[in-house]
């Protein structure tokens, strides 16, 4: 995968404002012709939405007593944010999220590692074999793990019988750390390929001639991981954090699935949904739905601004 | 030069592709609407009427079938699947009722949701000249739910209710007299003292509202007492001694161990595999079990017996659970009087016969219990009758599904009921929910 | 690659073997649960003590095909349209932030990187009121829009790193070559062009294919409810009973496309899903 980082010779390298040439404002109207259609669409469809949920949520609006409508300006966000409901929504996203990405981190690892220096006689197999988690469908996914757990029909009780505290009828949905453990081990099983790929392709950047350099000079595999493939590779982990963990805050289907919100398993996006959807609360529950949207726009502006991610600059799109 | 080639090759190409593309989208775009169209297409036609069902074993598309025949083309039904819970039933319900889908022409409503329905002005008022028609011989608690201010909007189309199922083996060994009434302490130390099980429905989810709720009855109380007010104006009956009655056989029967060892996830299978399996000595369920039973563990049968729901006090009789299914005729649809005319032939005594038998669903009028193939299929069938007539229904406000949620919410897991705070607490919480000072 | 010992062989075969136990055993134990009859499915094995067909029959032809048949097809229809779209749509877009210097380019990735980050459950709520009003409620456009927000910016970003690679300037020899630009475009960008959006495609039609929150908050019933939310509406043959046997069937039914998908295009895919995220 190479990269072409010349500009191609049609493009002017620095679009001069003092003569805008009739090229250029060619250019730039068929420019904004091809690409307006994606970029309008993207914005209709999320923008109106969330400018709306906004105006809803400034409403005290039951769908089942719309005669009832009443303008409450911010007190659905007084409430929410003084529930000890909401805080512990946001806690238990916040604890799935760090679960996940940093078992992903260290799972995805070991696999690119793998891949990376796996025979290539096989590796065609494990490329095809990790994208199947990342393809499959995550409700699938969730009721294959809860199947597998639960003590109707699961296995895992029968195998995993001689570690304490497990037994024939443990019961892993009925209390909240065993809950989650299931939880956050779906989540993990099917998105740690995708962090694997980045950090694959990340690892593909790292220069062999280094690594030979520092073999030479008598570095310990450790240290070669430490001193060279890490810092040379600092690009595709942080944009796989940044990915997972925006994915990961937004999680529902897994916990929708096996535990719809009991035993305090509740997240942030069950929380929204049982607002606006099983209660039909409709301003409460689009203020949920912009707090949550305020919390991914904090948590992106927390990781492009604390550790300087620009990913449109690490494309060369400066 | 470069510029003309630009320009030209654009002209070429992009100015080539451009009006195809939007052409295209929009066939796209079209052909998915037009598809939709199709998929819904069952709506079109002047007497073609939606029923949506709540799963069963297909004998309410018999039914339909049946009375679409018998009308001589006056009218059309075809059914339409909700999903399995009833809490899900209500969503998807509720969302087409809020989008004014004039499909809405039948529904098969839980007993709960009609208040809600109706206060929102979703259902149909049943017209005068078919009330008597629709209440006739009907057990009280069935009218009571279709009920909502004083004016009926549904047709009782089956009314459930639970009995105590337990193993005679069981019975006999731990000394318990089941021809007379017993109370939830008794089974709970039966069990103890035999190392058996109470299979109960303790999940987060409706069912255990329908424990909950009549224990509460049986103990005398009712968790709302003015159901017909106003949100803020909601007087709440959850605190207080029926209360502390109901937490604390739910808190013993969780402390005791005899709730399986899945109590907090376990619904009405759960309590049944329970039931069934080595462990069994006592279950509250529907009266679906016994079919089940029959089909699937016929070694067991010979155990089971049957009696009147658990006394929550040992000196008031105790109110079974109330449930089953209300027929009604959504307000935005554009066939009333041919719905009606459809609910009547599916809610007559001669159908709820038919879906007694082929379904294992309990009928909502009185006669059924006499016909000869029910008390065949249902060697319980008088206790399910005697059961039926002095049920008690959930709590009938249209703001059941907080109230559900909330009482859900409060009183689980059952091992952390604790019959001093828990009723207190979760009373409180309602409230400012009710009020919309809380979260849900 | 140097000389590997048979020891560092080993160990690598050994980790790959670990991998493809990974990836593979949630999935076989889903494929084991739908081949066992009702009885084996609380047996607490791994394995079905006979295979039956039960499970299939009944969500094919039986009780459950009500539900999901329709799903299917809805499925299947409205994962392809959306797919269609977004690709048609970020073509254009691509090859505008590829080939064309305009001020404006970098706003369009940025607001492709903020979508695709958006949290879907945020505008269910506007959606669904505005939908209800509209009638696109419970109708296949009432979900092929929003899919674009979640199609639409994987496929501006993955194709437009695709179209930074071709080498434009071959279509300049072409005409050079005598050539018209038409030509020129068909016979030699096309060509290079196709496999990035090929592939582009097929990461879009997973997204669409997974959706599970617009697809149980915007439908209501067979007229446009996915399959994935058809499975956790899933019943058993009573009303209370644990529909295990049939969801796993029906998960098995879903998983195939995608497996089928991966097996035939898999370097593509790969290819596909980094280069629309790393480029250093």
């Amino acid at each position: 995968m190479s990269t072409v980082t010349e500009p191609a010779p049609t493009q002017a390298a620095e679009p001069r404002r003092a003569r805008t040439t009739d090229r250029a404002r060619q250019e730039r109207s068929l420019g904004w012709k091809l690409a307006g259609p994606a970029f309008v669409v993207m914005l209709a469809v999320t923008a109106y939405p969330i400018a709306n949920a906004l105006w809803l949520s400034l409403f005290d609006y039951r769908l089942t007593d719309p005669t009832n409508r009443r303008f409450v300006f911010l007190k659905n966000y007084v409430v929410i944010l003084g529930d000890p409901i909401w805080w512990r929504a946001v806690g238990v996203t916040l604890l799935i999220t760090v679960i996940t990405v940093v078992v992903e981190l260290v799972i995805g690892f070991g696999l690119a590692l793998v891949m990376n220096k796996a025979l290539s006689l096989i590796r065609p197999v494990l490329r095809t074999v990790i994208l199947i988690p990342y393809a499959i469908i995550t409700v699938v996914s969730a009721f294959a793990w809860q199947f597998a757990f639960s003590n109707t029909s699961g296995f895992v009780n029968d195998w995993f019988s001689f570690l304490p505290g497990i037994s024939e009828t443990t019961d892993w949905f009925g209390g909240f750390w065993s809950s989650l453990a299931v939880i956050c081990a779906s989540e993990i099983w099917k998105t740690t390929p995708f962090i694997s790929l980045l950090l694959l392709a990340g690892l593909a950047q790292v220069p062999e001639e280094m690594q030979e350099a520092a073999q030479v000079d008598g570095a310990t595999w450790w240290q070669r991981m430490y001193k060279v493939t890490i810092p040379n590779m600092k690009a595709a982990i942080m944009v796989a954090v940044l990915f997972r963990t925006l994915d990961a805050f937004r999680v529902f289907d897994n916990v929708f699935i096996m535990t719809a919100g009991a035993q305090g398993t509740e997240t942030v996006s069950l929380l929204a949904y049982r607002q606006t959807i099983t209660r039909v609360e409709i301003g409460m529950g689009s203020a949920v739905s912009v707090l949550l949207f305020l919390c991914v726009v904090l948590i992106s502006f927390v990781f492009v601004k604390g550790f300087r991610i620009n990913l449109a600059q690490a494309r060369g799109e400066g | 030069m470069g510029v003309r080639r630009l320009r030209g090759r654009l002209d070429g190409s992009a100015g080539r592709a451009g009006p195809p593309t939007v052409v295209l989208v929009a066939t796209a775009l079209l052909a998915g609407l037009g598809l939709a169209a199709c998929g819904s297409g069952s709506g079109s036609g002047s007497n073609a009427l939606t029923w949506y069902i709540n799963p069963d074993n297909g004998s309410q598309a018999k039914l339909a079938a049946e009375c679409t025949a018998q009308s001589n083309g006056a009218y059309k039904i075809t059914t339409s699947i909700l999903p399995n819970d009833a809490s899900t039933q209500r969503e998807q319900l509720l969302r087409r009722l809020a989008a004014d889908d004039s499909s809405t022409d039948l529904m098969s409503l839980d007993p709960v949701f009609v208040a809600e329905f109706a206060q929102a002005g979703f259902l149909q008022q049943v017209p005068e000249d078919l009330k008597a028609d629709f209440t006739a011989d009907t057990v009280q608690p069935a009218i009571d739910a279709s009920t909502w201010k004083d004016k009926l909007y549904a047709a009782p189309f089956w009314a459930n209710t639970q009995l105590l199922w337990y193993r005679k083996s069981v019975a006999e060994k731990a000394g318990l007299d089941m021809s007379k009434p017993v109370t939830w302490a008794q089974i709970i130390a039966a069990a103890k003292a035999e190392s058996k099980t109470v299979g109960v429905q303790a999940n987060r989810y409706e069912g255990y509202t329908v424990w909950i709720n009549a224990l509460y009855a049986g103990a005398g109380g009712s968790m709302v007492e003015n159901p017909t007010a106003k949100a803020e104006q909601i007087k709440l009956g959850i605190a207080g001694p029926a209360g502390t009655a109901a937490a604390t056989v739910i808190s013993g029967l969780a402390k005791s161990g005899v709730g399986g060892p899945s109590l907090s996830t376990e619904d009405e299978e759960a309590a049944r595999a329970l039931f069934q399996g080595d462990t069994g000595g006592f279950m509250v369920n529907w009266p679906y079990v016994w079919s089940a039973a029959n089909e699937q563990a016929k070694d067991v049968v010979p155990d089971i017996g049957w009696t009147r729901y658990p006394r929550t006090e040992a000196d008031k009789t105790s109110r079974p659970p109330f449930g089953g299914i209300e027929l009604a005729v959504g307000a935005a649809s554009k066939h009333k009087d041919l719905a009606f005319e459809a609910a009547k032939c599916i809610t007559s005594t001669k159908s709820q016969i038919e879906y007694m038998v082929n379904s294992g669903n309990p009928a909502a009028r009185n006669a059924a219990y006499d016909d000869a193939a029910v008390r065949k299929a249902f060697p319980m069938a008088d206790q399910i009758r005697a059961s039926l007539a002095t049920a008690a229904p959930r709590p009938i406000t249209a703001y059941y599904g907080d109230v559900s949620l909330a009482v859900q919410d409060g009183f689980h897991p059952p091992s952390k009921v604790d019959p001093r705070t828990t009723p207190e607490d979760t009373q409180k919480y309602l409230l400012e929910v009710l009020k919309g000072d809380a979260l849900l | 690659m140097g000389a590997i010992s048979g020891r560092e062989r080993a160990a690598w075969l050994i980790g790959g073997l670990v991998i493809f136990v990974y990836a593979l055993f949630p999935v076989a134990w889903i494929v084991s649960l739908s081949f066992k009859s009702p009885a084996d499915l609380t047996n607490k094995k791994f394995l079905p003590t006979s295979f039956t067909k039960v499970n299939y029959e009944q969500i094919l032809t039986g009780g459950a095909k009500d539900l999901f048949l329709p799903a299917l097809r809805n499925s299947i229809g409205i994962a392809l349209i959306a797919t269609f779209i977004s690709v048609i749509l970020a073509m254009f877009c691509a090859y505008a932030i590829a080939r064309l210097n305009f001020p404006g380019r970098r706003l369009i990735l940025t607001t492709a990187l903020a979508v695709s980050i958006f949290p879907v459950i945020s505008i269910v709520t506007p959606l669904f009121n505005l939908w209800r009003e509209i009638g696109l409620y419970d109708t296949w456009a009432g979900l092929i829009i929003p899919y674009l927000s979640l199609t639409l910016p994987i496929s501006i970003w993955t194709l437009s790193a695709f179209f930074r690679e071709i080498p434009w300037e071959m279509e300049q020899a072409a005409q050079v070559d005598g050539a018209t630009s038409w030509q020129a475009f068909r016979k030699v960008i096309v060509p290079l062009a196709a496999p990035g959006v090929f592939t582009t495609a097929i990461i879009a039609f997973f997204i669409a294919w997974n959706d599970f929150v617009y697809g149980i908050s915007l439908t209501s019933t067979n007229a446009a409810r996915p399959v994935p939310a058809a499975l956790a509406f899933f019943t058993g043959s009573s009303q209370f009973e644990e529909p295990t046997g049939a969801i796993s069937a029906a998960a098995v039914i879903v998983t195939i496309p995608v497996v089928v998908l991966v097996l035939l295009f898999q370097r593509r895919i790969v290819a596909g899903l980094t280069n629309g995220a790393v480029k250093g």
